[in-house]
């Protein structure tokens, strides 16, 4: 064993490389060894600072608004990959398509006939007070039967190591673009190792998602014109556009570049209007159209609604998706797959308690310094409380907002999310993580093998965003179920110093 | 191409154009001050001020720094001042941030090296400048500016995102080697009664180096320094690319390129305007210009220009939607 992890600390959550016996576990043997065979922290720290002069090099950047006006930071890399065997994978996958199917059919039945509402399997109030649910498109046949395109789910693993869903994302999940740059500065950093483990590639993920958005088009395009839709450049998410646009070769616009005429969409080239049929819009529905929705929205193409509801532009994800990232409504998506597919949830839940409900807002007012509180609408780690780790005004601050707008709030119990040996300062500590896959809903079901693993890099935190101190690692999900060899011939052989692990 | 992003491609081409035209200014500004006889001299507002002129923010410096022109205050306001958008900072900084809007078109290597210059210079300023050595410094930001261009060269397709860069470009030279004509022109003039005496050679040599032309005035076998010749060259010189006519004609032939593809657009006001200020350009007198007043017809180009950039941004950026081409 290195001397690296001599000093780690076991604590009573779910560690992903070592097992409780302080062993790594058979998939991390390989890695444990070869950083093993590198020259300390020193040379772990090294490569940190290749792999961090990459990213600022390659402008793989987010911007802060919190601090002066449109800082841009890297978003903290971590160099110890999360290594998922395969046969893990296997199961996420599987309960991933469930869900994805569930959720789909859910989308297209309460934007069609409601049957859901009305076997009261999911109470009707629920959807119509939700913030997201878009009256206006009800009775609106979007095409391909296809209500929503891209979810990014997050998962999380609990103390017995349990996958559990934490929330979906349906309507502009981000951070693919750092799955795919994690996994180009490892190559750099660890090829022989990335190799030796046989992990599965990622890159695929920019062709599925064109082959996607070119599926939308309306029938009658041969070629359909697809773009990218950004709220522009002061955008946190804005290199992920831009990283996006270019690996798929489309076109990055802003709102100002389109215009409609006669119910069709055009953008503003310098030769002239050019008709668009694909939009794959990275803007919330609320600054979509200022004629629909916000009027106030500079952000939107004023008639983009009609041109969709005409079928003259198709839109990704669709509009109205929003509803099912209400955390509430999260609350009924196990009884959704066991509703329309008739199946039982392949991946479970958090335990919710909806304030909504009366006995459960009984019991989330008498123990709120043990929960986790979360607004329905709220995403980034905004708007919630962590019991544990909160001040008795804080609390009270809460139970006064729950009390005054139940339908506002969900509770969880804190979950001591899984831990994964992280590089913190000049030692390796564990540090908590999440698992964010992306799934693709287009002519099938399709699941980039892996997914942006955040880390919370603060030491004891829970929130691993990045707008709240988080970073992120590699996610290598393995080919195959066997353990990769600790030993291989030519690298027994060669001197420490030049090891490239 | 968009027309948001044609707009950003011409000005990050303009603005790298004027930081380099500054960082090469400055030099020679520099290297002039060493050849003046005294210290004394050398100190004085007027070796600094054409400077600021050219880089047109006289007013804005003196609202910065009133009337201490020294070396430290215009090598400040001109390179580093973040508040002068024509520092060379400044040029930088906005080329940069509008490639940033246009990376997912760029080639990656040519955006990474847009930013690691910048990533460079960021936190540069006088005490580095003084450090480094004012030689060093230079030409440490004219070479960064150089192998972008050698990337850029070398990795954009000569689609119309090439031929946009190449208008922003030559434009911004047209109007910088005019206003260096200009300021040098009024400069040294008024102070040199004694044509032909040792300081005036100095100065002359100094207007083409300003535009890295000494060399190539040498080489083109025009003869001795003169007046005239050094405003010819400049002018009129149809194979030195700093020259006015050299960037008129690189204009015309990108616009050219911009239209291969847009029959419609083939004939419109941008092109004949750059047309009517080639031909003016072919069929002038120098030596009848100078005795009109070089200054009146200098300042003559730089409307011109201003309007060719105008007929750019009607045709192609910002036109009404009620009259465009709706494109198959």
């Amino acid at each position: 064993m290195s001397d690296l992890f001599a000093t780690y600390e076991y604590a009573p959550f779910f560690d992903e490389m070592f097992a409780a016996n302080g062993r790594p576990r058979p998939h991390y043997q390989l890695l444990a060894e070869r950083f093993g065979r590198l020259q300390g922290i020193g040379e772990i720290l090294r490569r940190q600072r290749t792999a961090d002069e990459t990213f600022l090099r390659r402008g793989v950047t987010f911007t802060v608004y919190s601090d002066n006006a449109g800082t841009e930071k890297i978003f903290p890399f971590d160099l110890v990959p999360r290594i998922v065997p395969a046969h893990e994978w296997r199961h996420l996958e599987a309960g991933l398509t469930q869900r994805m199917q569930a959720l789909n059919m859910f989308l297209e039945d309460i934007y069609g006939p409601q049957r859901i509402l009305a076997e009261g399997i999911v109470p009707r109030e629920m959807v119509e007070t939700s913030k997201h649910f878009r009256r206006e498109l009800v009775g609106f046949n979007i095409p391909r039967g296809l209500y929503v395109h891209i979810n990014g789910t997050d998962l999380i693993r609990d103390q017995d190591g349990v996958y559990r869903v934490l929330e979906d994302n349906l309507r502009t999940p981000s951070g693919v673009s750092y799955v795919l740059e994690n996994r180009q500065v490892m190559k750099r950093v660890f090829p022989n190792l990335l190799r030796d483990y046989r992990v599965r590639p990622v890159e695929n993920y920019t062709h599925d998602l064109l082959a996607l958005l070119t599926h939308l088009a309306p029938d009658h395009v041969p070629e359909p014109t697809v773009v990218l839709l950004t709220p522009g450049v002061y955008n946190s998410a804005y290199f992920e556009h831009s990283f996006l646009a270019r690996q798929m070769g489309i076109e990055i616009v802003e709102g100002s570049d389109l215009v409609v005429e006669n119910d069709r969409v055009y953008m503003r080239r310098t030769d002239g209007l050019a008709p668009v049929h694909v939009i794959y819009r990275r803007i919330d529905d609320d600054f979509l159209d200022p004629t629909v929705f916000r009027k106030d929205s500079l952000l939107g193409v004023p008639g983009l609604v009609e041109a969709y509801r005409k079928g003259n532009v198709a839109l990704c994800n669709p509009i109205g998706t929003g509803i099912a990232d209400d955390k509430a409504v999260y609350y009924y998506v196990p009884k959704m797959i066991r509703f329309y597919l008739g199946e039982d949830p392949i991946l479970p839940n958090v335990d919710t308690f909806l304030s909504a409900d009366p006995t459960d807002l009984k019991y989330i007012l008498d123990n709120l310094p043990k929960l986790v509180v979360k607004s329905v609408n709220e995403a980034g780690g905004y708007g919630m409380l962590v019991g544990p780790h909160s001040t008795a005004e804080q609390i009270a601050e809460f139970r006064a907002k729950i009390i005054e707008n139940p339908r506002n709030f969900i509770a969880q119990p804190t979950i001591g999310l899984s831990r994964c040996p992280s590089v913190c300062g000049d030692t390796i500590e564990g540090r908590h993580i999440d698992l964010r896959p992306y799934i693709l809903n287009g002519e099938t079901i399709k699941i980039m093998p892996g997914g942006l693993t955040r880390v919370a890099l603060r030491k004891g935190s829970l929130v691993v965003n990045s707008s709240q101190g988080g970073g992120s690692k590699d996610t290598w999900v393995l080919a195959d179920d066997e353990t990769p060899p600790t030993h291989s011939p030519q690298s027994q052989t060669a001197p420490a110093e030049e090891v490239l692990v | 191409m968009l027309s948001r992003v044609a707009s950003l491609t011409y000005w990050t081409a303009r603005y790298l154009e004027r930081a380099e035209n500054t960082a090469r200014l400055l030099n020679v500004n520099n290297q002039l001050v060493l050849d003046l006889q005294s210290r004394q001299a050398a100190d004085a507002p007027r070796a600094w001020e054409p400077l600021v002129y050219v880089c047109g923010g006289d007013s804005l410096f003196r609202k910065r720094h009133g009337t201490d022109v020294t070396e430290r205050t215009v090598v400040d306001f001109v390179l580093f001042d973040r508040q002068n958008p024509s520092s060379v900072f400044s040029c930088v900084a906005t080329a940069r941030e509008n490639a940033r809007c246009i990376r997912d078109q760029l080639a990656s290597e040519v955006w990474e090296e847009l930013n690691s210059f910048f990533l460079r210079l960021k936190d540069d300023d006088y005490e580095r400048y003084a450090q480094l050595g004012s030689a060093e410094y230079l030409h440490f930001l004219k070479s960064n500016i150089h192998r972008f261009y050698g990337v850029a060269d070398s990795m954009i397709p000569r689609t119309q995102m090439w031929w946009f860069f190449e208008l922003g470009r030559f434009l911004e030279r047209a109007d910088s080697t005019s206003r260096i004509l200009d300021v040098k022109y009024f400069m040294l003039l008024p102070a040199n009664t004694r044509v032909g005496s040792a300081l005036d050679m100095v100065q002359w040599a100094s207007v083409l180096r300003s535009c890295s032309a000494f060399e190539a005035f040498r080489q083109s076998r025009r003869g001795q320094l003169s007046l005239e010749r050094v405003v010819d060259y400049l002018l009129r010189d149809t194979v030195f690319p700093r020259s006015v006519l050299f960037s008129v004609n690189a204009i015309h032939r990108a616009l050219t390129c911009i239209t291969a593809d847009a029959p419609h657009l083939a004939d419109n006001a941008a092109v004949r305007l750059v047309t009517a200020l080639r031909e003016h350009l072919e069929n002038c007198d120098t030596p009848h210009i100078i005795t009109r007043g070089l200054h009146e017809y200098l300042d003559d180009l730089q409307v011109r220009t201003g309007d060719i950039h105008d007929a750019i941004q009607d045709v192609f950026i910002h036109y009404s939607t009620d009259h465009a081409r709706v494109l198959a």
